[in-house]
């Protein structure tokens, strides 16, 4: 596969949450507001690009008796590492103190793990780098996209700026979690009504 | 090379384990006071807010300045209102939210927990007092600043852990739920002296406010945290008032 | 009484699948019928239960700040929070691997009906999440620890379960084809959440 098209597949035609069903549960809860949403979905580019480039380095020599935990091991670091700067980075210290435990689960984000398996185990480090970056953005566009209509509708802002008039009464729908659920089953019914090749029988 | 013998997977592991070890220790060391100083300075925003300085468009370091120049004295109080250590006015005098908890288990009774309740005066004779209780999905704790007169509400300021984004984060986000509470009274010697009352604070009542409509749950949480907190209180405030009086 | 209602709340209120969404890969893939999903839901509760207790003692004797104070006065100044993470997957991934051969080796026809999902759970969030949120609610003792994960596990089950037999007879029903499987699913995980939240108010 070109390089090109590793980059390009994730983000429409092979996008992680809509088409592979992969990495639901934090895109559920951290789209209340644009910024959360954004923290996380570079967090989760950061993880996923390093965490199929560092497997990519070591896929020659991992026992495959211990595979998934020398896998949970290096992708677990790489989540600490990203907590423990978000937490000391003035900015995002508030922003990582509201995705609480959502930080922690990108471990067992089936995104990561999925790529790994799927991708860095039998490809070169810079193309597993490409393709986890890609799969991140992927995750990441959908995650923005969410988080837009759910701040917009729910809290009449955006980025925690006004922009619905005055007097806008807030759409508590829209802020309770099962609502992000229904907003991901549009979006795929949108996305499908395009591609007719991804549709089910 | 055999990657599947016995002998080669146990290094291998070791090898991981001491290297992802090491790297996550280095990190933790490094990374540990710039955390620190992150925390504190959100811990002093919150009690700056409460009191109506302002700090909005400050950084950390100017906060601290900000609290360093404002603050009088802070001290911890036992169950009768008396006095039992000064906290001195440096910059790590701060209860943080861990040690609210704690102050919390003290105060419903809790084996094993020494009470020692925070008091902060500000130099113009304004006092915050934090609160700390159950909200919906977790902790919801913040600080309340009162009056030189031991009564009025100067300002609050409320933090939580996991409330739903919109309605229960309110308490934090919303100014004009903190706006509610500026100017009303605490009605000591009175059960509960504050409430935070669903459908609406009867007009009149200056020791309640009105709920959040749809975070009932957290509302009634942070009522029933600021009332229990008040009572801890209750010993020393009351002395205050008394002396004012004489 | 405390038992009881942390239990009931465990199951309705702080629902794994309907309040926090953990899990949410494995419960979309693996509920298409009735019988994988309680293949499924029977090992995650199982799983559950044994490694939360298991992450709890690990969290109160090793990892919170100043938890080392029983081994010397010296080591209560350290702080190894930064491990939870790492150690708490460390545990799940070593306990489903643990009991896969076991199974396997003893419980031969549990295994075919149970094993092939072991390995699925060690990646599932609703796991490592329960971890995490044992973390944030301070429970007293490890019994509180146990009776949590045994409901947070049997609330995941009844959920998938429950998924499972909608979407047995939703495979007759007429839906749009581009939302056809996955995209019904999903809207419809969403109702059903939704229903759920009549739960949130109960106070026990």
């Amino acid at each position: 596969m070109k390089l090109k098209d590793t980059f390009l597949t994730p983000l429409l035609k092979g996008n992680p949450i809509t088409v592979l069903v992969l990495g639901v549960c934090s895109a559920l809860a951290v789209t209340v507001t644009l910024k959360g949403a954004i923290v996380m979905a570079l967090s989760v580019t950061v993880v996923t690009g390093l965490g199929n480039f560092v497997l990519s380095l070591l896929r020659k020599g991992i026992p495959n008796r211990v595979r998934i935990i020398v896998q949970l091991v290096v992708v677990a670091m790489l989540v600490i590492l990203v907590d423990q700067i978000l937490k000391s980075i003035e900015a995002t210290f508030p922003i990582d103190k509201q995705l609480s435990v959502y930080i922690g689960l990108i471990i067992t984000n089936c995104i990561v793990m999925g790529r790994i398996e799927a991708f860095a185990l039998g490809n070169k480090p810079f193309p597993s780098l490409v393709d986890g970056l890609a799969n991140g953005l992927g995750y990441g566009l959908i995650l923005v996209v969410v988080a837009f209509f759910r701040e917009l509708f729910g809290s009449g802002t955006l980025f925690g700026l006004q922009v619905m008039p005055a007097g806008y009464i807030t759409n508590n729908l829209v802020i309770l979690p099962p609502f992000a659920l229904i907003l991901i089953g549009c979006i795929i019914w949108a996305h499908r009504a395009f591609d007719k090749e991804l549709q089910e029988k | 090379m055999n990657t599947n013998g016995n002998i080669y997977t146990i290094v291998y592991t070791a090898i991981i384990v001491v290297v992802v070890a090491g790297l996550l220790a280095a990190a933790a060391v490094f990374l540990k006071p710039a955390q620190q100083a992150n925390i504190k300075a959100e811990t002093i925003s919150q009690m700056l807010q409460a009191a109506q300085f302002e700090t909005e468009g400050l950084n950390n370091a100017q906060k601290l300045d900000k609290y360093a120049e404002e603050i009088d004295h802070a001290f911890t109080i036992d169950s009768k209102g008396a006095k039992i250590k000064d906290l001195g006015v440096t910059r790590d005098n701060i209860e943080l939210v861990d040690g609210l908890k704690a102050q919390n288990y003290a105060i419903s009774g809790k084996s094993g927990f020494a009470l020692g309740l925070p008091v902060y005066v500000f130099k113009n004779g304004v006092s915050i007092i934090p609160c700390y209780g159950a909200g919906l999905w977790g902790p919801v704790w913040g600080y309340i600043a009162i009056e030189a007169d031991g009564t009025t509400i100067k300002g609050t300021y409320f933090d939580h852990d996991s409330e739903t984004a919109g309605l229960g984060a309110r308490i934090k986000d919303d100014p004009a739920f903190r706006g509610l509470f500026v100017g009303k009274k605490i009605a000591w010697g009175s059960r509960p002296q504050f409430e935070i009352i669903k459908g609406g604070a009867p007009a009149g009542q200056e020791n309640a406010i009105d709920a959040i409509t749809g975070a009932t749950i957290t509302s009634q949480g942070l009522g029933k945290a600021i009332s229990t907190w008040l009572q801890a209180y209750e010993p020393y405030f009351s002395s205050i008032i008394k002396a004012e009086e004489e | 009484m405390e038992y009881i209602s942390l239990f009931v709340k465990s199951i309705f209120v702080d629902n794994m699948i309907f309040a926090y969404f953990l899990g949410m890969c494995s419960y979309l893939a693996v509920s298409k019928n009735v019988k994988t999903a309680n293949g499924l839901g029977l090992a995650v509760i199982f799983v559950l239960f044994c490694t939360l207790p298991l992450n709890y003692l690990l969290d109160k004797f090793l990892l919170q700040p100043g938890a080392l104070a029983w081994l010397s006065p010296k080591l209560a100044e350290l702080d190894l929070s930064f491990l939870s993470f790492i150690l708490f997957i460390a545990v799940i991934a070593a306990f489903t691997q643990l009991v896969e051969m076991v199974v396997e080796r003893f419980l031969p026809s549990l295994y075919s009906s149970l094993g092939i999902y072991l390995p699925l759970i060690a990646v599932n969030c609703a796991i490592l999440g329960g971890s995490l949120f044992m973390q944030q609610k301070d429970f007293v003792n490890v019994g509180e620890s146990a009776v949590y994960a045994l409901g947070s596990g049997i609330g995941w089950y009844l959920a998938i379960v429950f998924l499972a037999a909608i979407r047995e007879k939703m495979a007759y029903s007429n839906v749009p084809r581009p939302l056809k499987g996955i995209g019904i699913s999903f809207i419809t995980v969403g109702l059903m959440g939704l229903a759920f939240m009549i739960f949130m108010g109960i106070t026990l």
